[in-house]
C-alpha cells in the first residue's frame, strides 16, 4: 500500500488544495493528524485523522484483573492521568458497595486538584507556542516539574501515580508533606503577576487568540464540549458543583466563566481554574491534619477478586471537562465492559473540525491548543 | 566475526595513519552536535518538554530539536507504536539522511510493554528499522532520557574502535528483513517514496542480506514517484 498524501493534492480544476498537518509535526498536540482543504490559507474543511494512538484499552481491560486494571488507566490521559484512576475506582467502589474512608476521599481531591494545577500549567505553554512565544513553554513546563516533584513525593511516580484503589489510597502522606505543598502553593501565587504579564494580558498573545475559534454556547452543547472549554461559553458547568463527588460539596470554590466563547476565553478560565485549585488545596491543607482514620477500606485479596454483578456510572471534572467510566460487572475476577467517556473525542474531533471550518491556516495549531485535547484519549 | 572483516575492510582502504585521525576528529565533532526529531508516538513525549527546557536542559549536551526529518540526525520513537504509526514513523526514518540514529524510548518499544496482548500495536521496533539504544521504564525520567542520549554520543565518538554507532548501515546491509518485517504488517503491496535499494548501491552500502525473496516481491509493485504538476 502507498501511502497517499505525500505531496499537497489540487482538487480537480478549483484553486483549492488539500494538504496533511500532522502527525509529526509541532503544531499538532500529540500524535494526531487534520486533513485540511485550503482555498489560499482559509481553511474550506477540516477532517480529522486520528487512530495514530490507538491501543484498544477497552478491550484490553476486558482481559485483566480488576487491580490489574489501575497500572493501564492512568496511560489513557497523559498530562492528566489522577482523574482516571479516581474514577474508575469510584466505579469499581460503587459496584462493590464500598466507599472509601473520609481521610482516603481528602487525599483524592488533593491528588486531583494538584494534577489539574499540572495539566493546567501545561497547556498554557503548548497554548503560548502556536502563536509563536516560547517562553511561556519554559515557564510553564519548570513550574510544572515542581508539582511533580510532589508527586514523587507522596506517590513514588513522577507522571503516573497509580496511587489510587478501589477502597481508598495505597500510601498515607510523607512527614512534612503539607508544609512542602503550602510552600509550592505560596510560590505558585506569586508567579500569577509574572504570568500575567507575559502571556494573559500580553498584547503579542491577546491580538493572536482574541476572535479565533469562537464557539457558541448552543453550538458547545450541541457538540457535546464539556469542562473549561464549555465555561468560556458562559456557562457555568462544573462537574465538582452540579453532581458533587468525593468531599467537594464541603468545599468553597468559584466556578470561573467568560462569555466569548475563542481561544481567550478558553486560556483565561484555566487561567482563574488554576488559582481556585490552590484555593482548594488551602482548604485541604487546613482540614487534612484534623481528620484521622484509615486511609483504605480492606479489600479482598486482589488476584482472586470476584467484583459483584452490576453496574457503575461514575463521572469526574479532569482538566479537559467531564470524564466517566462506565464499568459493568458479570461477578467474574475481570469486568465484563469497561467505557470511557473522555471529553477529548468530543473536542478534538467534531468540535475542532468545525472550529477548523473558517479559519486561517496558521490558526489551525492554536484552535487545537485552545481546545486543549488530548489525543491519547481520543483514541484509547 | 561480520565487526571484524567490516574493520578490516575499512583498514585496507585507508592506508595512511593519519586518516585515521581525520576519522576520530570526524566522529567526535558529529556526536557533538546532534539534531533531534522526537516523534511523538505515544506517552513517553510527556517526559521530553522537560528534558528539553530549562530543568534538565538537554541543549548543553549539544542536542537540539529539530521540525524536519531531513535536517535531523536523532529519530526519537517514544512509545508504543501501533501499526498506522509506524507506516509513519518508517517513512520519516527513510527520509532521513545518514548518518542516523534512531532511541527507542519506553517499555513497549523494547518488547510491547504494558500493551503486550493489544492487537493494534507492533511489539519490537527493532524488527522495523535498526536501533541505536533503547531507554527503559514506564516511562523513563528525564535523567533517564539524558543518559541515554550521552551513551549514544560516545558510541558516535568510539565509532571506528568499537562499531556501534553505525547501526543505520545494517539497514542497507539487512534491508531484506526489514521489509519482511514491514510487508508482514502492512501487506506486500507497501512501498515507500525512497529507494533504499538503489541508495544503498549508490553509497556502496550493499550486504548479504540487502536483496532476497521480500524485495524481489517489492520490485513487482514498486512504481517511481513522479513530482505532481502545479496547475495555477
Amino acid at each position: 500500500m502507498r501511502p497517499e498524501n505525500y505531496q499537497a493534492v489540487q482538487l480537480g480544476e478549483s484553486n483549492e488544495y488539500e494538504i496533511f498537518i500532522g502527525p509529526n509535526h509541532p503544531g499538532i498536540e500529540g500524535n494526531y493528524a487534520l486533513k485540511l482543504v485550503l482555498d489560499g490559507d482559509i481553511v474550506v474543511k477540516g477532517t480529522t485523522d486520528a487512530g495514530y494512538l490507538h491501543r484498544g484499552f477497552e478491550k484490553l481491560m476486558e482481559g485483566r484483573l480488576w487491580i490489574q486494571n489501575l497500572a493501564i488507566v492512568p496511560r489513557i490521559c497523559v498530562p492528566d492521568p489522577a482523574p482516571m484512576e479516581v474514577s474508575y475506582s469510584l466505579a469499581v467502589e460503587e459496584i462493590m458497595g464500598i466507599e472509601a474512608p473520609i481521610r482516603a476521599q481528602w487525599i483524592r481531591v488533593m491528588q486531583l486538584e494538584l494534577s489539574r494545577v499540572a495539566a493546567h500549567l501545561f497547556t498554557f505553554g503548548g497554548h503560548a507556542a502556536t502563536t509563536g512565544m516560547y517562553t511561556p513553554m519554559y515557564w510553564g513546563v519548570a513550574d510544572r516539574d515542581l508539582v511533580l516533584d510532589l508527586f514523587e513525593d507522596f506517590t513514588g511516580g513522577r507522571v503516573y501515580s497509580i496511587y489510587n484503589i478501589p477502597g481508598g489510597v495505597r500510601r498515607e502522606l510523607p512527614n512534612g508533606f503539607l508544609e512542602k505543598l503550602s510552600n509550592l502553593l505560596d510560590y505558585l501565587e506569586s508567579r500569577q503577576n509574572d504570568y500575567d504579564n507575559l502571556l494573559f494580558t500580553n498584547q503579542i498573545f491577546v491580538q493572536r487568540a482574541k476572535g479565533v475559534g469562537i464557539l457558541s454556547k448552543e453550538d458547545a452543547l450541541d457538540y457535546g464540549v464539556t469542562g473549561p472549554n464549555l465555561r468560556a461559553c458562559g456557562l457555568a458547568f462544573d462537574v465538582r458543583r452540579d453532581d458533587p463527588y468525593l468531599v467537594y460539596d464541603q468545599l468553597d470554590f468559584d466556578i470561573p466563566t467568560q462569555q466569548a466563547g475563542d481561544a481567550w476565553a478558553r486560556i483565561l478560565v484555566r487561567r482563574d481554574e488554576l488559582f481556585q485549585s490552590i484555593r482548594i488545596l488551602r482548604q485541604v491543607i487546613e482540614k487534612l491534619p484534623t481528620i484521622k482514620g484509615p486511609i483504605r477500606t480492606p479489600i479482598p485479596n486482589p488476584l482472586s477478586w470476584n467484583v459483584r454483578a452490576g453496574e457503575a456510572y461514575a463521572r469526574v471534572e479532569s482538566s479537559k471537562g467531564e470524564l466517566a467510566y462506565y464499568v459493568v460487572s458479570d461477578g467474574g475476577d475481570k469486568p465484563y465492559r469497561v467505557h470511557v467517556r473522555g471529553p477529548s473525542s468530543m473536542h478534538a474531533v467534531q468540535t475542532l473540525e468545525y472550529l477548523a471550518k473558517g479559519a486561517r491556516l496558521e490558526d489551525v495549531a492554536q484552535i487545537m491548543f485552545s481546545l486543549d485535547a488530548c489525543p491519547p484519549e481520543v483514541d484509547r | 566475526m561480520k565487526k571484524e572483516l567490516l574493520i578490516k575492510e575499512k583498514q585496507a582502504k585507508r592506508t595512511n595513519p593519519l586518516a585515521h585521525v581525520f576519522d576520530d576528529f570526524i566522529d567526535f565533532c558529529q556526536s557533538k552536535s546532534l539534531f533531534m526529531l522526537h516523534y511523538c508516538t505515544g506517552c513517553g513525549a510527556i517526559e521530553l518538554p522537560p528534558a528539553m527546557t530549562s530543568r534538565f536542559d538537554m541543549e548543553r549536551l549539544g542536542i537540539q530539536p529539530m521540525v524536519t526529518p531531513r535536517q535531523a540526525d536523532i529519530l526519537l520513537v517514544t512509545g508504543y507504536v501501533s501499526v498506522k504509526t509506524l507506516k509513519r514513523v518508517i517513512l520519516t526514518y527513510e527520509q532521513m539522511q545518514a548518518p542516523k540514529y534512531v532511541i527507542g524510548i519506553c517499555s513497549c518499544t523494547v518488547n510491547g510493554g504494558m500493551y503486550w496482548q493489544s492487537y493494534a500495536t507492533a511489539k519490537k521496533l527493532n524488527d522495523y528499522m535498526p536501533v541505536d539504544v533503547y531507554i527503559a521504564g514506564c516511562m523513563p525520567r528525564p535523567e533517564a532520557v539524558l543518559e541515554g542520549l550521552q551513551r549514544l554520543k560516545e558510541n558516535i565518538k568510539n565509532d571506528r574502535k568499537q562499531q556501534k554507532g553505525s547501526a543505520w548501515k545494517e539497514y542497507f546491509a539487512n534491508y531484506d528483513t526489514y521489509l519482511g518485517n514491514q510487508q508482514h504488517l502492512f501487506g506486500d503491496d507497501w512501498q515507500t517514496p525512497v529507494d533504499i535499494i538503489a541508495e544503498a548501491k549508490l553509497y556502496g552500502l550493499e550486504g548479504e542480506g540487502t536483496y532476497g525473496k521480500n524485495t524481489e516481491k517489492l520490485a513487482k509493485v514498486q512504481q517511481p514517484l513522479l513530482p505532481q504538476e502545479m496547475k495555477l
